[in-house]
């Protein structure tokens, strides 16, 4: 008895609660980037146009710069040439920040097995959801986003900057 | 007893002729199979070549005859029937036969006009699938585009396409680069033709035919001919600094490391020393070859 009770002060830190509360509002309005690269962007059109509606999840307003984006749904085929384009696009998006990688070009290349495709998006900026399909219908695309959102709910400051807090000490 | 048969290793590919070298030992999966292709159908090919199918043919059937003959005169000293004639094999005709339509010698007043006018600077015109074709000696291209721009009676006022081939078997005319031009007016189309080896630089169509500037960088992008006057001689689609031109047939379809990068590593944007590195560790050298 008492063992497995939380001490007082266990009880005052409310930490956790916070984090519900900052992640609560994060996840209910992820404002993603306007950025579609190849046909996978008409099927993000559909899911953000009134019949899918993504609005509905708070991440209908797409943002046409970086700087006020917290999503970068990255829809179609990555070129090498596009490649360093992406990167400093996601450099300048202000953290908290996400990516979702949509369709099999973005995720593993796709049928471009070539030499101008980078073969998956991960390789330039760090991924939190794959989508597969060619092209995901919009409902894969909105399972992806709630997929994100349940990861932005059981996520952590301390986790997500767990590599810069190890390097500073 | 049998003798077991051994599996034979497969022979080790040649290395191919060209500007750049490859380790295969260092980087086996980016082995390139060099394409033992015929250069483009040439007219006079075609009929040399059915030419001698002919003679051929008809000296086999010379050969029936005297071989009947001889076995007729034998068959009549001895006393014997004589043999059966031979029957000449005629090829089966069918329409429906769905072939490459082969070319014909030119028929059609445009191509005529041309010879005419060009005289020894055309090499061969033909029809091929009613479509005229026409090629020209390689530094007459910018005489033959003027000629059939200008003159009343050809009028070719547009140049719809440019592109190119590479046959690396076909030393001296491995290139050829193709004129697809169109008369707006007078509803005909027109291919022009030249063969051209590595390293030649035909003259540029930009001043006769400004939709020639994008497509005359597209074919220095993906082939590496370059052109003489052209007003902006850079690359279009790939990046400035890509290595090689990915439309040459010794190039590997999965290209040399540039998209195996890891540009998560790669702060400085500078894509090409990780690309020389990543192919310097697979053993390909990606040097620019000398121009000479």
């Amino acid at each position: 008895m008492g063992v497995n009770q939380p001490t007082a002060l266990e009880h005052v830190l409310i930490t956790t609660k916070v984090e519900k509360v900052i992640n609560w509002a994060r996840a209910s309005s992820v404002w993603p980037m306007t950025f579609g690269l190849a046909c996978c962007a008409i099927e993000m059109m559909a899911a953000g146009a009134s019949k899918f509606d993504f609005d509905r999840f708070g991440a209908g307003i797409f943002r046409a710069t970086p700087r006020q984006s917290d999503l970068m749904i990255v829809a179609g085929t990555v070129t090498y040439k596009m490649a360093p384009v992406i990167k400093k696009l996601y450099d300048q998006m202000p953290e908290p920040k996400w990516v979702i990688a949509m369709g099999s070009c973005a995720t593993a290349g796709g049928p471009f097995d070539s030499y101008h495709t980078i073969q998956g998006v991960d390789k330039v900026i760090p991924v939190d959801v794959f989508i597969p399909g060619c092209p995901p219908k919009p409902e894969a695309l909105i399972y992806g986003f709630l997929k994100l959102q349940d990861k932005i709910m059981t996520s952590s400051i301390a986790d997500r900057y767990k590599d810069i807090f190890e390097e500073v000490g | 007893m049998a003798e077991p048969i051994e599996p034979q290793a497969p022979a080790a590919p040649e290395a191919p002729a060209g500007p750049y070298v490859y380790d295969h030992a260092a980087a086996p999966f980016r082995q390139v199979v060099m394409p033992k292709t015929v250069p483009l159908p040439s007219f006079r090919t075609y009929t040399a070549e059915v030419a001698a199918a002919a003679a051929a043919d008809e000296a086999k059937w010379q050969k029936q005859l005297a071989d009947f003959e001889v076995a007729k005169t034998k068959a009549e000293t001895e006393g014997k029937d004589a043999p059966k004639p031979p029957v000449r094999a005629v090829p089966r005709k069918d329409d429906n036969d769905m072939k490459t339509p082969w070319p014909v010698a030119a028929t059609d007043a445009d191509l005529l006009k041309l010879q005419e006018l060009l005289g020894d600077s055309v090499e061969e015109c033909f029809e091929q699938a009613g479509e005229r074709v026409c090629q020209v000696k390689k530094e007459a291209i910018l005489e033959a585009l003027r000629v059939c721009r200008e003159e009343p009676s050809l009028k070719y006022e547009m140049l719809a396409d440019q592109s190119a081939t590479h046959y690396p078997a076909a030393k001296d005319f491995a290139f050829s680069i193709v004129y697809h031009l169109t008369s707006v007016s007078r509803s005909k189309r027109l291919r022009l033709r030249i063969l051209v080896p590595e390293g030649f630089i035909p003259e540029s169509a930009c001043d006769l035919y400004p939709s020639a500037n994008w497509m005359e960088r597209e074919i220095y992008d993906m082939l590496g001919i370059r052109f003489a006057n052209h007003p902006d001689m850079t690359r279009i689609l790939c990046p400035e600094d890509w290595e090689g031109y990915p439309l040459r047939k010794e190039y590997p379809t999965v290209g040399w490391g540039q998209r195996d990068i890891d540009f998560r590593d790669d702060r400085g944007g500078v894509l090409n020393r990780l690309a020389m590195e990543k192919a310097g560790q697979l053993g390909i050298n990606l040097k620019q070859p000398k121009a000479d």
